[in-house]
Order: structure tokens, then sequence, then C-alpha cells
């Protein structure tokens, strides 16, 4: 054996496996894709960018109806109508996945407060977990979810019970935050829009197989179709995650950015497959007060500039309830001071 | 519904799909696309973990591996992708990553110097004499490690350990191929120096 082979075998001897902690290095990547180093002031609010990778340049659920609409191009300027969804206005945005597939009340399975300051320069989004532990409205009594301390509510059953407008009421009131528009998502919408779009490309750490969700792919790089996709931002239950609901806020930023990713793809590559998308898109997405085609392309346009490192992405601050351990609590004042920019930013 | 980035009838998605896709093309798209970035992570994060655990020990290797990435995150845009390859790239940034930690490197193997031969060997008796040849030469080998000047040392441990050809550790280094085989040369004659001190076995290429 050569002087090169020794040093192999002394290498070999000396080398140790990746361990399961290297995961937290790829966090601290995805966290400076998600430019959230950019954070103003010196401390971080709550958990910005924990789930960073997932910016993808865009917060994903508004850029989805909006910015592909902007592409959907060729927009003649003749019909930039409202202006109150372009530049120069602030706007907070409630962005709601829903499942309303199922026969009964609408649920939440994703609920999302975006903040576009009047110059677009910047853009934040901030998840709020359906487990929030919110104070129960006038508007809607939620039925499910089990017994809870008087006057508490899951966010989630909030708007089960009392709809679109109850949850905006509700969110209204637990952030300060005056939200200006909805916009709606229907599960089937977004299975629709994946598989338009040619299926959704995303990197799998691991194998998934979950019974619930009929979520079941391998672990590397997938191009998941839309019934799988939307398994996998709905799964509850999966190996090697906490079964938490902030674990399943990630998978769903993550997908979401994916699929801006794709789209923003498409465009370039496949416009026909694009414009299609574009269609099912405009149709599976409610907004309230509603915007039409050319307000829609009003806003996109508006944030037409807004770049990959302009957006923040995050969750709420919170942790488990004292008193009931399957609710969240947000953490105060962290999350008044998140919510506090929202109005602050212009 | 999920079929592998290779499957047929994907249609235009598996032109440039990322698990046949080259890693400049990743890191292209990285520039719009942040995210795109980790998928270079999940390709090369542990690969590049092994080696520098042999450089600095499992502790050390896992922070630098995290800054490594950060690193070249943010040179990302500076990427020559004419270069299919990023290996030699990443392996060129954590080694000047390592390169910071050289206190702990040169203990590391000056530790290695004096620790006794693990257990009793065994298998065939070829693999026999090798694995004592290997385990007997340890000392000395850590001892020429130690004391080979960090130059040297880069370009010999990106051969051995990290398994890079000559014009790769030119790239990773920014050096030109003639300065990575004359710092190689000088590096293994004083291995095979120090090794031919105490190893009667081995013998001269």
């Amino acid at each position: 054996m050569d002087d090169l082979g020794m040093l192999r075998d002394l290498g070999g001897e000396l080398e140790h496996e990746p361990p399961a902690s290297l995961a937290r290095q790829r966090r601290r990547l995805a966290d400076a894709a998600a430019g959230t180093v950019r954070v103003r002031g010196a401390r971080r609010p709550g958990r910005w960018g924990l789930f960073g990778a997932v910016a993808a340049g865009t917060a994903a659920l508004i850029l989805v109806p909006s910015v592909l609409l902007s592409a959907g191009g060729g927009a003649d300027p003749a019909r930039h109508a409202d202006p109150a969804a372009g530049a120069g206005t602030a706007m907070n945005l409630l962005l709601v996945g829903s499942d309303a597939r199922r026969p009964g009340p609408a649920r939440a399975d994703s609920v999302v407060l975006a903040h576009l300051p009047a110059d677009r320069a910047k853009v934040s989004v901030v998840s709020l977990p359906r487990d929030s532990k919110v104070r129960a409205p006038a508007c809607g009594h939620p039925a499910g979810g089990g017994p809870r301390a008087a006057g508490t509510a899951r966010l989630g059953a909030v708007y089960a019970a009392g709809g679109t407008s109850c949850l905006v009421k509700t969110v209204q009131a637990m952030t300060g935050v005056r939200v200006d528009r909805t916009m709606v998502i229907e599960f089937d919408g977004f299975r629709r829009m994946v598989d338009a779009l040619g299926g959704v490309e995303i990197t799998m750490p691991r194998a998934l197989a979950d019974r619930n969700s009929g979520l079941r792919v391998h672990a590397g790089h997938l191009l998941l179709g839309g019934a799988q996709a939307l398994a996998y931002a709905r799964a509850r239950h999966l190996p090697g995650s906490d079964g938490s609901d902030l674990d399943r806020v990630g998978r769903q930023q993550r997908l979401m950015a994916a699929l801006v990713g794709q789209a923003k793809r498409e465009q370039l590559r496949n416009p026909v497959r694009f414009a299609s998308f574009l269609k099912v898109a405009a149709g599976a997405i409610e907004v309230s007060p509603k915007l039409d085609l050319a307000g829609f392309r009003s806003l996109a346009d508006s944030l037409g500039r807004t770049g990959a490192d302009d957006v923040r992405i995050g969750v709420v601050p919170s942790r488990p309830d004292r008193a009931d351990p399957l609710l969240l609590a947000w953490d105060q004042p962290a999350a008044s001071r998140l919510f506090a920019e929202f109005e602050a930013g212009g | 519904m999920v079929s592998a980035m290779t499957a047929p009838g994907t249609g235009a998605l598996s032109i440039d799909a990322p698990a046949t896709g080259s890693d400049a093309e990743l890191i292209e798209r990285s520039r719009d696309d942040p995210e795109a970035f980790g998928a270079l992570f999940d390709r090369y994060s542990g690969m590049l973990y092994r080696y520098v655990s042999r450089r600095l020990g499992p502790e050390a290797a896992e922070d630098l591996v995290g800054e490594t990435f950060l690193a070249a995150f943010s040179r990302r845009d500076r990427y020559d992708v004419a270069q299919g390859d990023a290996r030699p790239w990443l392996f060129g940034i954590a080694t000047k990553l390592v390169s910071r930690h050289h206190r702990t490197e040169g203990a590391r193997y000056r530790a290695l110097r004096r620790s006794p031969v693990e257990g009793p060997v065994e298998g065939p008796a070829d693999r026999v004499a090798n694995g004592v040849t290997a385990t007997a030469s340890r000392p000395a080998l850590s001892a020429a490690l130690a004391r080979l000047p960090r130059r040297d040392l880069d370009v010999l441990l990106l051969v051995a350990w990290g398994d890079l050809t000559y014009e790769e550790v030119a790239r990773a280094l920014g050096v030109p191929v003639g300065t990575v085989r004359s710092r190689l040369n000088r590096a293994r004659r004083k291995v095979r120096a120090a090794l031919g001190d105490t190893n009667p076995m081995h013998e001269e290429e």
C-alpha cells in the first residue's frame, strides 16, 4: 500500500457519518435564503424565517394569484382600472387555504396574513397556525375541536363556524391589523392548479407515507402531482415530524414557494401550459372584496419589482398553551410587535 | 401521482429537472429562486461533512458545513455556470474555512500521533498485513500531517480525502494545475519520508 492508500485508510478511521442534526444547518441556509438576516433592528421578531427556504422569492400565497397573473402578461395598460389594488396603497391581505371538499362547513387548513407596504419594497407574510388560541368571537360558535376554556377558541374552528367574515373579525381583533382583502384558495382548486402546471418539483429529504392524507413519496427530488402535493401540504402525522401544526405550516409554505418557482419557470418554458394554469388559478381563488382581472393585474404589477430577498415569511411566535397544550398561545409582546409593523410599514 | 424526475411522460418539466440537471443549473436557478439552493445542500452536505469530520472532528464539522453553504449561497451570483459540477467550488470554500481552525486540526493529528493502536486486526491475511501496516504507520502518518505546511496539506487531503482530481483541486483552491502537482509531490515526499522511518514494509514508488 502506498502513502496515499495509507492516508485514505487513516481518513476512513477519522471519518464520521453525518448526524441527523445536520438538518439544523440546512435550516440556517433556509433562513439566509429567506433574507431574514435583513430584518430591521437588532431583535429578530419571533420566528421570522424559520421556514425560510420557502421564500422562493415570493410570498407564496399572494404570488400565486398576483405575480403569476401579472405574468399572464401582455396586459393592456388601459385595463389597470383598480388603483386600490396597485402601488401607492398599503394593503393587508388575509389568505386562507380552505378545505371545502367535504359536506359541511369549510375548514381552514392555512391562514396567512400578508402586508404589502405602499411602495411594495418589502412584503411580509406571517402564517397564523390554525391551532392558535384566539378569543372566541361573537360571530361564530365553534362547534368542533372539543371543549375549550370559556372564551377561547381555535382559529381554525372560528373559520369553520363563522366563515371568512368571522375569521377576518377574529384576526383583526387578535392582531390589531386591518384586513383589506381576503383571498380564499380551496384545496381542490389548489390541486387543479398544480396539475395545470404539470406538477410541482420539490425535494423530499426522506420518504414519506401517511395513510390519512394518502401521501406516499420517496426521498429525493420529485415531481408531485396535484393530489400528492395537496396530501403533502395537509398531512399531519409524518415520521420525523413533531406532528405539530407548525410542522405542517412549514410544509405548506415550502410547497407554495416551490409552486411559485415552478410557475415562473413554466412561464418561460411553456407559455401554453402557463396560460392554462393562470386560468385555473384565477378561477380557484376567491377574492373579497371582489377583485376583477384588471384589479388582479394591477396588484400583480405593483409587486413586479418585489424581489426574492424582499419577502419575509414567518410564523407568529407561539408556544403550547399552558391550560390546553393542543392550542398555541401567541407570545406577547413579540406577536404584537410583529403586527405593529403591518400598520407602521406604510 | 408521484413520478421520479427521470420518468418518461413528464413533458417539458423533465428537460431541466434538477435530479438530472447539473449543479450549475441549480445554482443559476437559485439566483431567482433561493430555495433551489437547498437541493445543493441535500446533494453535498453529507459528503462535505465526512471530509471535514476527518480534518476537524465531528463537532466542528457540523457548524463548518453550515458555514460553507451559507458562504456559497451568498456567492452564488459569482459562480461560473460553465462549471457543471459544484463539488470543487464547495470543497474550496470548506477548505478555506477549515484553515481558520488550523490549531484544532494540528492538535487532532498530534493527538493521533500519541494515541495507542486500537484493538487486534482480524481478517484475511493480506488485509491483516495491510491493516497492520496502516495502523502501525498511523503515528508517523499523523505526525507528518501535523507538520505539513497548510497549502501542501490542503492539496494532499483534497486528493486523498476529498477524492478530487488535480484539475478539481486547482479549481477549488484557485491555483494552476501545475501548482497542485508540485504541492502534492512535495507533500507526498514528506509523508513517504516519515513513513519510511518507521515502516520497513513500505515500498517506494
